[in-house]
C-alpha cells in the first residue's frame, strides 16, 4: 500500500486521490485454495454430495440437504466450519491443519467476503476527493442554455452549439440545399447514396415532418446496421485471421460481425451491448447471441508459434485489456504495462489489477492441433445440455441397434457356413482365411483379417440378408429403419462461435510484472478498476465479485461497473463516438483518449448533456442519432465564412458542415450502388473479392486461406469482405482501411498516386463504370444531354449545372472522336458511343464529390 | 529521467494528434509518403498553402517536411533481405574451433533456455565444409561461397555480433523490419519515409521487391506503415511485367483518352472547389491523378533495363539465368536510387523451405544455391554504385532475420538461431573494411561488440540524418518510435 502510494504520489496528489486499504483474510488467495484442496472433489463441479456445492459464497449460503453451510459473520454457526473443526470432514485421511481451520473461521467471522475487493468500505467518506480531471468526474446533465436566435434551435443540441457560436459572434451557415442534405443523411446513416427517384419531393430540412420520417426510415433500414457496425468494428480491431506467420483463420468470427450489425439495427441498449461483449458467457440469461458477442475478446492478433510462451500470454491479455480500455473507457491504460503511466494517473499496479479481470481467460490451446484455434458450440446452458444429452442418447441407441444387428447377423453367418449344402454360392468366401477372418471377434482380428473383412463385408451382408428367414429379415430391416430414423431425428448442432472462455472460478493469481517482463513477477494483485476511478461509494454499491459456477465472474463485474450510470467515462466515450460518426470528429477529438493527455472537449456541457440523454434513453444509440441528425447544426451547408474562420478556423464550434472523405467501404459500396450492382443480401460467412496475382505474390503462400471469389457474393457490401490481417483488398487498403492490430478510433486520410491508379485503371472501378453507363442508357436513351443528366443524378444524386453539362458534352464529343481514332478494328458507332459514356461515368466516379461527404 | 524529447513534426506548424490526425493531416501525409513532395510541391506552386496555412508564410511545407535532424550521410538505403536466415559460420564468421570439434556435443547447451527447448532438433557441433580466406586491404575473412562480395569487403562494416530476439521466421522478420515482434508497427522504410519524404515526383518513396518464388512469411505486414497513414507503406514493385499495381490502363484505353478524362476530372473538380481548408485536400486529389498519369510513364521507365550497357548487365549477372532474377532487382534498385527513391528493400528467398535461406536439411546445398544466385549481383551493385559515385550517398544493408545454429540438424542442416549472426553495411557514412563484434568459439552467441536489431535500426536512421529517439509518432497514448526504448548508434561503424 505504502509503496504504491509513494510510487504514484505525484499523480495522486495532482488528481486528488485517496487510496484504500485491503482487509484480510482473502477469499481467492487463501480460502479458495483450501476448498479446492479439501472439499471440492465431493462438493464441486462434478459431484454435489448432499446437494452441497461449495464453489461460491452464494452456493455455500444456499447449502445442501442439511441446510446452509455458511452463516456470514458466524463461524461457530456455520456447518462448513463445524464439520472441518470436528474433523468429520473431509472424509478420508487428509484433514485440515489447525491454522487452516483458524483461517476459515476468521474468514467466516469477517463476513465471508467474496472476491477481492473492489469494495473499499473502510474508507472515510470525508476523505474522498473528486478527481480534478474532467472526464473522471461524474456526469451531470447541464441545463439547456438559452440563445438569441431561437428559431434556429430544433432541439437542445442546437442550443448548446448556438450559444457558443453567439458567444463568439459567429453566425451559423445557411441550411444545405435539400439534395445535399438528403445525400448527406443517407451516407451518414446507411453508407449508401440515396436512391435516385425522378419525381419525389425532397424534405426541406429538420423542421419538415418529411425529414423526420426520412431519418426514421433510414434508421429502420438494414443498411443502417451495416454502416454503423463497420464503425464499431474499427474500434474493436475486428479481423478474421490471427496475424503472424500463418495468419490462420478465426473460425466463425463473422458471427460477431453479424451480431454487431443486428445490435445496431435493433438498437440494442448500449449497456447490454457492452456487457455481452465483455461477459456474455457469464451473465444471467447467457445464450448463443451473448456468447457470440464475447468474440470481442478474441479478435486480436496472436502468434501460434511464439518465441516465448509467457510473453505471448501477456501480449494476448494486453491486447484484450488495451482494447477494452480504449473502446469503452477511452483510456490509454496499456501504457502502464512496464512502468507507471507517464502522463496519466495510472500506476503499473492499476494496469495489472485491471489485467486481473481478464487473467482467468484460458490460453487457447488445442492439444490435438496445437496451431488451431478454439471454436465452441454456443447456446443457453439448457440448449447445450439438451444437445449433449440428445447426442449421447442417440449414440447409445445406435450402439444398441448395431449390437443387436451384429448378433443376429452372426447367427445367420454361422448357419450359412455350417450348411455345407446350402444353395447359396459361397465359394468366394469359402477360402479358409476369409471365413476365419469373419469368425474372429472384431477386437482380435489381425491387420490382414481386417482388410479381408473390408473387402468382403458388403458382399457378406448381402448374403446374410439373403439367407435370413422371413422373420429375421424383417427384424434386420426394422433395425435399419430405426437406425435411419434415429439419425434423421438427431438434434441439430447448435451454432459454433469463436470465443475465449474460462473454465474455473479459481483463476491463477495475477502479479505485477516488473518492467512488464513475465520473467520477473512481483507482488500479487487482485482485480480492481484503476484507483483514480475507484469511487468507494460506487464500488461498495456494486458489491464483491461473485463467481459463477465455472467462471470467475470478474468480467461481468467489470461490465456492471462500466455500465453503472455513475461511471463517468463509458456514456461520455460512446456519446462522443456517436457524435464523431455523424459529424466526422468527436467533441473530444481524441476519441480513444479521454485521459489527461487527450484533447479537451470542444463543448463539455453538450457532451455531458448527450451522455446523460444516452443513459436516460436506456442507452439508445438511435435516440442520440435522431437528436444529432435532426438538428440545424447537422443541416448546415458547408459554405465557407471568412469571418467565422477568423475566429475558429478549424470549425471546432460547428459554424458549418465539415466535408470529409468517405471511408473506403462507403466508396466501394457507393460505386456498387450507383452502378446498380449492389447485392443487398445480409449476414453469413465472409466473401473474397478477386485480388490481383501481383498482390498475392507478396505472400509466402500466395492465396493461402483466401477463398474462391464468387461474382454474385462479391457484389455485397464491403462489411462482408473477409478481413485478413496479412492481405488487404487494394481498393480498401489504399483508401486507408483501418489497421486491425489495435483499436482504430479514426480513419486516416491519405492521398496517393496508387490510390488514383486503382480507381482509374483497376478492374473494380471499370466494371462499375461499365454498368453505370448501361444503366444510364437504359434509363435515358440515346440523347447525350439526357445521358449526362442521368449519370449525374445516378452518380451524384443531383443534376448537372449548365457548365458541368457543357463540360460533359464537350468531353463526350472529344472522347468519342479519340476512341474512333485509336481504334483499328471495325467497332460500330453504338459501341464507340457506349465506350465514351463509360469513360465519362468512370470520371464521374472519380470526382471529389463522389469521394466526399458534403 | 530523460528530458522530454522534442517531438518530430513533419511540416511546419502542423499539429499531430493521436492517430496523427487533424483536419489538415492530409497535407503532411500527402507530403510525406508516396511521391508526396510532388503533391505538396505542386500545391505550393498553385499557391494554396498561403491561404490555408498560417505558419511560415512564403515557405513551402514540402521543403520543411523531410528536414532531417542533422546532415545525412546517406540519401537512400538499399536493404538486401536474405529471408530464411543465412548461416554465419558458413559465410562470414570463420570458426576453427567449431571445425575442430565437428561431431562433438555442444557444451553448455542447457545454458540457453530457448535452445534447450529445441534440443530434440539439434545434433552435435557441425563445422563448415567451406574454406575462408582473407580479402582486400582489410584482410577480412570471407567464405568461398561469396567470391564476389569478398572483393568488396573494404567497403563493408561486417557485424559479426548481431543478435535478435526470435527463433521463428514470422516474428524474426517483423523485428528486423519493424523493430517489434508483434505485428502492427511501421516498418523501417515507413519511418524513413515519414522522416524524410521523397525526392521523386513520380515514383514511390519506399519500394519493396519480393523474390520471384514468393513473398516472405507474414507478407505485407513486413512493409506496412502500421499505425501510420497508408502513404508511408512500402509499394511492391515487380521487376517484370507491370511494375506497380494497376499501372496499366484497361485494354483499349490510350494515353490520349486518359488525358481527356483527367482534364474533365480536373474541370469538374475545380467547379466544385471549396474556399475552406478542405480545398487543399481536394486539390491534392486532383494532383494525385496527375501523378498517377505520370507514373504510368516513369515507373515502367525506371524498371526498363533495355538501355543499360552490356557491361553493366554483365556486372549484375543478367546474362546468366542463375543470377538474372536477383540481378535485375539489384540493377533496378540502383536505377531507383538514381531517381530519388528513398528506401528500397530487395528480398532474396521467397515462400518456404529451400526456396529461402532456411537451411534445415542441407546447408551446403541450400546455401550454394542462394549464394550463387545473389553473390555476383550484390557485388555488382556495390561496384556499380561506387563507379557512379553513388555509393557514398547510398547505404547498402545485408541481413536476414537471424542466423543458424553451430549444431547440425537432420545431419546436414542447421536450425534457426538469433543469438549471434552476421550482417553488414556498406556505403553512405560507413567506414568500410572493418569487422565489428564477435561470436563465441562456436559462432553461437554474440559476445563482443554486440549489435542488436535495434542498434542496426538506430544506425540506419542516423546515417540518413534521423535521430531514432526524436523520430516519433504519437499513437495509442504515447510517442512510438522504431527502436522503442532501445537502440544505440554503432559509433565504430561510422566513417
Amino acid at each position: 500500500m505504502i509503496k504504491r502510494g509513494l510510487a504514484t504520489a505525484g499523480i495522486a496528489a495532482a488528481c486528488g486521490l485517496v487510496y484504500a486499504s485491503e482487509p484480510e483474510p482473502r477469499f481467492d488467495a487463501q480460502v479458495r485454495p483450501l476448498l479446492n484442496q479439501y472439499c471440492l472433489q465431493c462438493h464441486g463441479e462434478n459431484l454435489q454430495m448432499g446437494d452441497l456445492d461449495l464453489r461460491t459464497v452464494s452456493s455455500m449460503e444456499k447449502g445442501g440437504s442439511q441446510g446452509p453451510a455458511l452463516v456470514k459473520g458466524k463461524a461457530a454457526e456455520s456447518l462448513l466450519y463445524q464439520r472441518v473443526a470436528d474433523h468429520s470432514m473431509p472424509q478420508g485421511e487428509e484433514k485440515l491443519e489447525p491454522e487452516e481451520i483458524r483461517l476459515l473461521a476468521a474468514w467466516i467471522d469477517a463476513g465471508a467476503p467474496s472476491d477481492p475487493l473492489p469494495v473499499q468500505a473502510d474508507l472515510e467518506p470525508a476523505a474522498v476527493h473528486l478527481p480534478s480531471h474532467w472526464s473522471f468526474r461524474p456526469i451531470r446533465k447541464p441545463p439547456v442554455p438559452s440563445v438569441r436566435n431561437r428559431q434556429w434551435v430544433q432541439n437542445p443540441v442546437d442550443a448548446f452549439i448556438l450559444s457558443r457560436l453567439e458567444e463568439n459572434g459567429i453566425r451559423p451557415a445557411a441550411p444545405a440545399d435539400p439534395g445535399t442534405l438528403v445525400r448527406r443523411l443517407a451516407l451518414v446513416l446507411t453508407g449508401l447514396p440515396p436512391a435516385w427517384q425522378e419525381s419525389s419531393r425532397l424534405p426541406e430540412g429538420p423542421g419538415d415532418p418529411a425529414y423526420t420520417r426520412l431519418v426514421d426510415e433510414l434508421l429502420g433500414a438494414p443498411q443502417y446496421g451495416e454502416r454503423w457496425a463497420r464503425h464499431w468494428l474499427d474500434v474493436v480491431r475486428y479481423a478474421e485471421s490471427n496475424g503472424y506467420e500463418r495468419d490462420g483463420t478465426k473460425p466463425h468470427a463473422w458471427r460477431y460481425r453479424d451480431y454487431v450489425i443486428d445490435a445496431f439495427n435493433r438498437d440494442k441498449p448500449f449497456d447490454r451491448f457492452l456487457t455481452e461483449q465483455l461477459a456474455g458467457d457469464e451473465i444471467e440469461g447467457t445464450d448463443a447471441e451473448s456468447q457470440i458477442a464475447t468474440t470481442f475478446l478474441r479478435l486480436g492478433t496472436w502468434d501460434d508459434e511464439p518465441a516465448e510462451e509467457r510473453q505471448d500470454r501477456y501480449e494476448q491479455l494486453d491486447d484484450v485489456l488495451g482494447t477494452a480500455s480504449s473502446t469503452f473507457l477511452g483510456l490509454t491504460l496499456r501504457c502502464a504495462r512496464c512502468h507507471d503511466h507517464k502522463f496519466e494517473p495510472f500506476s503499473q499496479e492499476d494496469y495489472y489489477r485491471s489485467l486481473a479481470f481478464f487473467e482467468p481467460l484460458k490460453r487457447p490451446k488445442n492439444l490435438l492441433k496445437p496451431r488451431a484455434d478454439l471454436d465452441r458450440m454456443v447456446g443457453t446452458p439448457e440448449e447445450l445440455e439438451r444437445y449433449r444429452v440428445a447426442t449421447m442418447n442417440l449414440e447409445i441407441q445406435m450402439e444398441n441397434l448395431q449390437a443387436e444387428k451384429k448378433k443376429l447377423s452372426r447367427k445367420i453367418f454361422d448357419r450359412l457356413l455350417s450348411e455345407g449344402n446350402s444353395n447359396r454360392d459361397l465359394s468366394w468366401a469359402h477360402h479358409a482365411e476369409t471365413v476365419m477372418a469373419f469368425r474372429t471377434p472384431e477386437e482380435r482380428r489381425t491387420d490382414e483379417q481386417k482388410s479381408l473383412i473390408r473387402k468382403f463385408e458388403e458382399r457378406m451382408d448381402r448374403e446374410i440378408l439373403a439367407a435370413a428367414t422371413a422373420e429375421e429379415a424383417e427384424r434386420l430391416r426394422r433395425w435399419e429403419r430405426e437406425l435411419a430414423q434415429a439419425k434423421a431425428e438427431a438434434p441439430a448442432e447448435p451454432p459454433r462461435a469463436y470465443v475465449w472462455y474460462e473454465d474455473t472460478p479459481y483463476p491463477a493469481a495475477t502479479r505485477v510484472l516488473l518492467r512488464g517482463d513475465p520473467a520477473t513477477p512481483g507482488d500479487e494483485v487482485h482485480p480492481l478498476v484503476p484507483t483514480i476511478l475507484g469511487r468507494p461509494d460506487l464500488l461498495s454499491r456494486l458489491g464483491p465479485i461473485e463467481p459463477t459456477l465455472d467462471t470467475s465472474g470478474r468480467r461481468r463485474w467489470l461490465a456492471r461497473w462500466m455500465t453503472h450510470p455513475e461511471n463517468p467515462l463509458v456514456a461520455r466515450v460512446m456519446a462522443n463516438r456517436i457524435w464523431q460518426w455523424v459529424f466526422g470528429e468527436g467533441l473530444v477529438a481524441t476519441e480513444n483518449d479521454f485521459g489527461v493527455a487527450g484533447d479537451a472537449p470542444s463543448h463539455p456541457r453538450l457532451l455531458d448533456y448527450l451522455a446523460s440523454e444516452f443513459i436516460d434513453s436506456g442507452w439508445s444509440v438511435k435516440h442520440l442519432i435522431r437528436l444529432l441528425a435532426g438538428s440545424s447544426t447537422f443541416a448546415q451547408s458547408s459554405a465557407w465564412n471568412p469571418q467565422a474562420a477568423g475566429v475558429d478556423d478549424n470549425n471546432r464550434l460547428h459554424w458549418r458542415w465539415q466535408p470529409r472523405r468517405l471511408e473506403a467501404e462507403a466508396v466501394r459500396d457507393s460505386m456498387l450502388a450507383v452502378s446498380g450492382s449492389l447485392n443487398h443480401s445480409m449476414h453469413g460467412p465472409s466473401m473474397f473479392p478477386r485480388i490481383p496475382d501481383s498482390v498475392l505474390a507478396g505472400q509466402s503462400m500466395p492465396g493461402l486461406n483466401w477463398g474462391e471469389p464468387d461474382p454474385e457474393q462479391n457484389l455485397r457490401r464491403s462489411i462482408y469482405i473477409f478481413v485478413k490481417r496479412s492481405l488487404a483488398v487494394p481498393e480498401l487498403e489504399l483508401l486507408d482501411s483501418p489497421d486491425t492490430t489495435s483499436s482504430c478510433e479514426q480513419r486516416r486520410v491519405s492521398t496517393t498516386g496508387p490510390q488514383a491508379l486503382t480507381f482509374l485503371n483497376g478492374d473494380f472501378a471499370h466494371e462499375q463504370a461499365r454498368r453505370l453507363a448501361r444503366r444510364v442508357m437504359r434509363a435515358t436513351g440515346e440523347e447525350r444531354d439526357n445521358q449526362v443528366r442521368g449519370a449525374f443524378r445516378m452518380g451524384l444524386s443531383r443534376g448537372p449545372s449548365p457548365e458541368e453539362l457543357e463540360a460533359a458534352l464537350d468531353f463526350l464529343r472529344v472522347q468519342e472522336a479519340q476512341i474512333r481514332q485509336d481504334l483499328t478494328g471495325t467497332e460500330t458507332i453504338p459501341v464507340i458511343r457506349e465506350r465514351a459514356l463509360q469513360s465519362f461515368c468512370l470520371t464521374l466516379l472519380n470526382t471529389n464529390e463522389f469521394f466526399y461527404l458534403n | 529521467m530523460r528530458s522530454e524529447p522534442q517531438r518530430f513534426q513533419p511540416g511546419n506548424g502542423l499539429r499531430l494528434t493521436p492517430c496523427g490526425r487533424t483536419r489538415r493531416e492530409f497535407l503532411w501525409e500527402a507530403g510525406g509518403g508516396f511521391a508526396g513532395t510532388a503533391l505538396t510541391f505542386l500545391l505550393a506552386q498553385d499557391g494554396f498553402f498561403g491561404k490555408t496555412l498560417h505558419a511560415a508564410p512564403g515557405k513551402s511545407p514540402a521543403l520543411d517536411h523531410g528536414a532531417p535532424h542533422f546532415p545525412p550521410q546517406a540519401r537512400a538505403c538499399i536493404f538486401l533481405f536474405m529471408y530464411g536466415g543465412p548461416s554465419q559460420m558458413d559465410l562470414w564468421d570463420p570458426k576453427p574451433e567449431l571445425n575442430k570439434r565437428d561431431g562433438q556435443p555442444m557444451p553448455n547447451l542447457n545454458a540457453d533456455p530457448l535452445l534447450k527447448l529445441r534440443k530434440n532438433r539439434l545434433g552435435g557441433l557441425m563445422g563448415t565444409p567451406f574454406s575462408f580466406r582473407k580479402w582486400g586491404e582489410s584482410g577480412i575473412e570471407v567464405s568461398e561461397l561469396f567470391p564476389h562480395q569478398a572483393e568488396c569487403v573494404d567497403e563493408m562494416a561486417v557485424f559479426r555480433g548481431t543478435y535478435a530476439d526470435s527463433f521463428a521466421h514470422g516474428s524474426g522478420l517483423l523485428q528486423m523490419n519493424t523493430g517489434f515482434l508483434r505485428q502492427g508497427h511501421p516498418s523501417l522504410g515507413s519511418w524513413v519515409t515519414y522522416g524524410l519524404g521523397s525526392e521523386n515526383r513520380n515514383l514511390p518513396a519506399y519500394v519493396v521487391m519480393v523474390d520471384h518464388r514468393g513473398g516472405p512469411i507474414s507478407g505485407p505486414p513486413n512493409w506496412s506503415s502500421g499505425f501510420m497513414p497508408a502513404s508511408y507503406q512500402g509499394t511492391q514493385l515487380r521487376s517484370e511485367g507491370d511494375p506497380i499495381l494497376f499501372l496499366k490502363p484497361q485494354e483499349g484505353v490510350t494515353p490520349a483518352q486518359q488525358s481527356h478524362q483527367l482534364r474533365l476530372l480536373s474541370r469538374l473538380n475545380r467547379m466544385r472547389g471549396s474556399a475552406g481548408p478542405e480545398n487543399s485536400e481536394l486539390m491534392a486529389r486532383i494532383a494525385s491523378y496527375e501523378l498517377a498519369f505520370r507514373m504510368q510513364q516513369s515507373a515502367p521507365e525506371a524498371v526498363d533495363l533495355a538501355r543499360e550497357s552490356k557491361a553493366t548487365r554483365r556486372l549484375y549477372g543478367l546474362e546468366d539465368p542463375e543470377t538474372e532474377k536477383f540481378g535485375r532487382k539489384c540493377l533496378i534498385a540502383r536505377r531507383l536510387v538514381e531517381r530519388g527513391v528513398r528506401f528500397i528493400q530487395v528480398y532474396s528467398g521467397g515462400g518456404h523451405g529451400d526456396d529461402t535461406w532456411d537451411a534445415h536439411g542441407n546447408v551446403v546445398k541450400n546455401h550454394t544455391l542462394h549464394c550463387r544466385q545473389t553473390d555476383l549481383p550484390i557485388a555488382g551493385l556495390l561496384k556499380d554504385l561506387k563507379s557512379r559515385g553513388l555509393l557514398e550517398s547510398t547505404l547498402v544493408v545485408w541481413a536476414g532475420e537471424f542466423g543458424r545454429t553451430p549444431t547440425s540438424q537432420r545431419g546436414k542442416g542447421r536450425d534457426h538461431s538469433p543469438r549471434g549472426f552476421t550482417t553488414w553495411m556498406a556505403g553512405g557514412g560507413i567506414r568500410g573494411g572493418q569487422v565489428i563484434g564477435a561470436t563465441d568459439d562456436f559462432g553461437y552467441e554474440a559476445v563482443e561488440d554486440k549489435v542488436h536489431v535495434h542498434d542496426l535500426h538506430a544506425t540506419i536512421l542516423h546515417l540518413m540524418g534521423l535521430d531514432h529517439e526524436l523520430l516519433t509518432y504519437f499513437h495509442g497514448g504515447r510517442e512510438m518510435s522504431l527502436t522503442d526504448v532501445h537502440g544505440q548508434v554503432i559509433r565504430k561503424a561510422l566513417a
